[in-house]
C-alpha cells in the first residue's frame, strides 16, 4: 500500500532487479546505505513454472514465452522489433533475464577486451580481463558455476562443481568434433550439479529457458536477492520507472515511477543505478528529457541507444538414426571455441562459440518437423515424427557482433506501454562481417554433424527468435565524446548516475554476456565503494 | 485437463464438426502405431478447450479451410494439398501438436511417462569424458594479449 512506502531519499536507487541489479544491490548492501530497487515485474513462484504441469510446452509459447510481445504479462512492455531480423527476448520480473536464460555461462576471453588493438575493428574496453578476474571469481561463488577446469580455450579458472552430464547428445557431437580435430569442452553453466548454497542439484527437467522449478539454475531471485534483502535492501516490485529526474545542479534527483496500484510516484535518491538491459536502459534515458538534457539523459555524446549489439545466432541441428537425449537434460552440454579467435585465413574478423543443444520436447519436435516440411499432414505423420523424436541434436553459433551506430534503440513514435510510456524500437541489420561469420559457422557445424553421423540437417540462420543478448547502447569508455559511461560505469554527464547492465558493453565477444554483466556490476559497485567520499568528483 | 461440454464450447456445432475434420486430417489415427488421431474425443476436447487463447486465429484457420473446400465434395488428399503449409493454418497446426503430444496414450506410445517433468526429472548419462584427451593434447588455443 502507498501509505506503507517510505519516500524519504534513498542513498542508492537501483532500477531493475535482474542479473546486474541484483548483483549491484548485493555488493552495496554491506555499506549499510539505504538501497531501494524498483522492478517493473514481480516475483515468480517456482511452482508456477511450466515444468510443473503437463501443458509445459504450450506455456512456453504463451505466458512463459521468451518474447515479451507474445508473453504480455503485467510486467512486460511492448518492443517494436519490426525493423530487426532478430526479435526481442527478455523477462521482466525479479531475476530478469536469468529467469529464462539457459544458464550457459562462459567468461569473456582476454582478447575480447582488446578488439581494436588486435583486429582493428570496434574499440578497446577501458579495462582488461585481469582487472575483472577477481570479480569473475566472486560472482562464480555466489552464482554456483559447474564445469571442468582446464579448458584450453581459456586462461586457468576454477570450477566449483562438476560439469553437467554430456549425455548421448553431447557424446555424439563430441565424436564429430574429435573426428575433425576441433576443440570442445564441457560448458560452464550457472546450473548446480551438486547441492549448492541451499539449492538442490539439476534433475534434467529439460526446459531451462522456461524457468527452473528445481531451483538448480542460478537466477538472481534465488542467488543474490535473498542475501541482499536479508542485508536490508528494499525491493519494490510491480513498479515501473517512467523517467529519471534531474535537479538544477545537473545531478539525478530521483525517479518518477508508477507503483503497483498504477499511481505515479517520485522516489528521491542520491545515486541512481540503471540495470535495465540494453533496451530498457536507453529507453528510460531517452524518456528522461529535460532542459539540461533535451536529447535524453546522459546523452551529450549522442550515443545513448546506439551501437546495439544482439549476437546473431545460427542454429544447425542434425537428425540422427540413434535415440539421443531428446527432451531430457539441460540445454547446456558441451561447447566448442575452435573458431573463437580471429583467423587470418578467414574472410571475417572475430569469431564465435558453438553451444551444443541436446534435443527438444515432444511438441517442439512435431513443430520443428512440420515447419521444416519433414512431417506431413495425414498418413505419413506418425512415421515421419518417429524419425525426429529424440533424434535431433546440434548446436547454435553465437557470433560476435561488432558495434555499429546505425543499429539502435530509439523511442517508438506511436507504441506505448500500459502506463502510456513510449515503447522502445529496435532498428538492426546484420553486418557483412556477421553474415560471413554466420555462413562459415553453418558450414563448419554441418561438417561436424555429418562427421558425427547426422543423416539430415535442419538449419536456421539467423535465428529469428534469438534477441536475448542486448548490449552496447550506453557504452563504456574514457572519452566522453565516444562513450556514455566512464571506465567504472559512471555517466560522463551526470556524476551520480551509473549503468551496470549490458548497455555498457564496448564490444560483444562471441559468448553469452550474463557472467560478464554480473562481473562488471560487481566491479563497478566495488569502485563505488572505494570512492564513496569522492563519488561525484 | 477439463472436458468441454457442448454448451461450454466457443464454437457452434457446425464449426466443431469442421474443426474435427481438419484436425483429423492433420494427424489421423494410426493402426500401425495403435494411436488415436487428433480427432479422438479426448484429444479434440483438449483442442477445443485450449483454443480459447487463440480463438481469432483458430477461426481464421477454420474459415480458410471452408473457403478451400472443407465440408464440400473435395477429397481429403486434395484438401490437404490446398491447406498444408499455408501460414493461416499454422495456429491450428500448432494447437493440434500441443494437445496431441501431451495425451497420455501418445506419450506412452513414445515411451514417455505421462507426467510433468517436475518433480521427478529425468536421467541423463554422464558420457565418456576420456574423449577429452584428444582436446587436451592440442593445448592452449586462446590468444594472448
Amino acid at each position: 500500500m502507498t501509505e506503507d512506502v517510505d519516500f524519504s531519499p534513498a542513498d542508492v536507487l537501483i532500477i531493475g532487479a535482474g542479473a546486474s541489479g541484483a548483483t549491484a544491490a548485493w555488493n552495496l548492501a554491506e555499506t549499510k546505505m539505504r538501497i531501494v530497487c524498483l522492478e517493473q515485474g514481480g516475483w515468480t513462484n517456482p511452482s508456477d513454472y511450466p515444468t510443473t504441469g503437463r501443458d509445459w510446452e504450450s506455456r512456453a509459447q504463451s505466458d512463459f514465452s521468451i518474447n515479451p510481445n507474445r508473453r504480455q504479462q503485467p510486467g512486460d512492455y511492448p518492443v517494436n522489433d519490426d525493423d530487426s531480423p532478430i526479435k526481442i527476448a527478455n523477462f521482466n520480473g525479479v531475476g530478469g533475464g536469468t529467469v529464462l536464460y539457459a544458464g550457459h555461462y562462459p567468461r569473456f576471453h582476454p582478447s575480447d577486451f582488446k578488439v581494436k588493438s588486435l583486429d582493428g575493428v570496434g574499440d578497446d574496453w577501458p579495462l582488461s580481463y585481469d582487472d575483472l578476474e577477481p570479480f569473475y571469481a566472486e560472482n562464480d561463488r555466489i552464482t554456483g558455476v559447474s564445469g571442468l577446469a582446464g579448458d584450453p580455450a581459456y586462461p586457468a579458472k576454477q570450477s566449483l562443481m562438476p560439469p553437467l552430464p554430456m549425455g548421448k547428445s553431447g557424446q555424439k557431437l563430441a565424436e564429430g568434433f574429435n573426428q575433425l580435430g576441433w576443440h570442445w569442452w564441457p560448458s560452464d553453466s550457472a546450473i548446480a550439479t551438486q547441492p549448492y548454497n541451499g539449492r538442490d542439484q539439476c534433475i534434467n527437467l529439460g526446459a531451462c529457458i522456461y524457468g527452473c522449478a528445481q531451483g538448480a539454475k542460478a537466477s538472481t531471485d534465488i542467488t543474490y536477492w535473498p542475501e541482499a534483502i536479508r542485508a536490508g535492501v528494499e525491493l519494490r516490485t510491480n513498479c515501473r520507472v517512467k523517467a529519471i529526474n534531474v535537479g538544477d545542479d545537473g545531478l539525478a534527483s530521483g525517479v518518477t515511477y508508477f507503483d503497483e496500484e498504477g499511481v505515479e510516484q517520485f522516489q528521491p535518491a542520491h545515486v541512481v543505478i540503471m540495470a535495465c538491459n540494453g533496451v530498457g536502459t536507453p529507453r528510460i534515458l531517452l524518456n528522461s528529457v529535460s532542459d539540461q538534457f533535451p536529447d535524453g539523459l546522459a546523452n551529450s555524446s549522442g550515443l545513448v541507444g546506439k551501437n546495439l549489439m544482439l549476437h546473431p545466432y545460427a542454429s544447425i541441428q542434425g537428425v540422427f538414426a540413434d535415440a539421443l537425449d531428446g527432451y531430457r537434460g539441460p540445454h547446456d552440454s558441451i561447447w566448442s571455441q575452435e573458431f573463437y579467435e580471429t583467423g587470418e585465413e578467414r574472410d571475417f574478423v572475430r569469431g564465435f562459440t558453438y553451444e551444443t543443444t541436446r534435443g527438444r520436447g515432444a511438441v517442439a519436435t512435431a513443430l520443428t518437423g512440420v515447419h521444416s516440411g519433414r512431417i506431413p499432414w495425414g498418413e505419413g505423420h506418425h512415421h515421419a515424427y518417429r524419425k525426429l523424436f529424440n533424434r535431433i541434436a546440434g548446436m547454435v553459433a553465437i557470433c560476435e557482433d561488432l558495434p555499429e551506430e546505425h543499429n539502435t534503440v530509439t523511442l517508438d513514435p506511436n507504441l506505448r506501454d500500459a502506463h502510456g510510456i513510449p515503447a522502445p524500437k529496435m532498428t538492426y541489420s546484420i553486418s557483412d562481417n556477421s553474415q560471413k561469420m554466420l555462413d562459415f559457422a553453418v558450414a563448419r557445424a554441418s561438417e561436424t554433424l555429418l562427421a558425427a553421423g547426422a543423416e539430415d540437417l535442419i538449419i536456421e540462420s539467423p535465428l529469428a527468435a534469438g534477441g536475448w543478448h542486448l548490449m552496447g547502447t550506453a557504452r563504456m569508455g574514457v572519452n566522453p565524446q565516444k562513450s556514455v559511461v566512464n571506465e567504472w560505469g559512471r555517466s560522463h554527464d551526470v556524476k551520480n548516475l551509473f549503468v551496470v547492465d549490458g548497455s555498457i558493453f564496448v564490444t560483444s565477444a562471441g559468448v553469452n554476456p550474463t557472467r560478464t554483466i554480473q562481473t562488471l556490476a560487481l566491479y563497478i559497485t566495488d569502485q563505488m565503494k572505494k570512492r564513496l567520499t569522492q563519488l561525484f568528483d | 485437463m477439463s472436458v468441454t461440454i457442448a454448451t461450454d464450447s466457443l464454437f457452434n456445432s457446425e464449426e466443431r464438426d469442421g474443426l474435427r475434420l481438419l484436425v483429423g486430417m492433420i494427424i489421423p489415427a494410426s493402426q500401425t502405431y495403435t494411436l488415436p488421431g487428433a480427432d479422438d474425443e479426448r484429444i479434440f476436447a483438449d483442442i477445443l478447450d485450449s483454443a480459447r487463447a487463440n480463438e481469432v486465429q483458430i477461426r481464421n484457420s477454420l474459415a480458410y479451410g471452408v473457403e478451400n473446400g472443407l465440408g464440400a465434395k473435395v477429397s481429403a488428399a486434395e484438401l490437404c494439398s490446398r491447406l498444408e503449409g499455408q501460414p493461416v493454418m499454422a495456429p491450428l497446426v500448432s494447437l493440434v501438436m500441443q494437445c496431441y503430444y501431451r495425451d497420455d496414450r501418445v506419450m506412452l506410445a513414445l515411451e514417455m511417462e505421462p507426467r510433468p517433468p517436475f518433480p521427478n526429472g529425468y536421467d541423463v548419462p554422464q558420457g565418456d569424458w576420456s574423449m577429452l584427451d584428444a582436446v587436451q593434447k592440442r593445448g592452449k588455443i586462446w590468444r594472448d594479449v
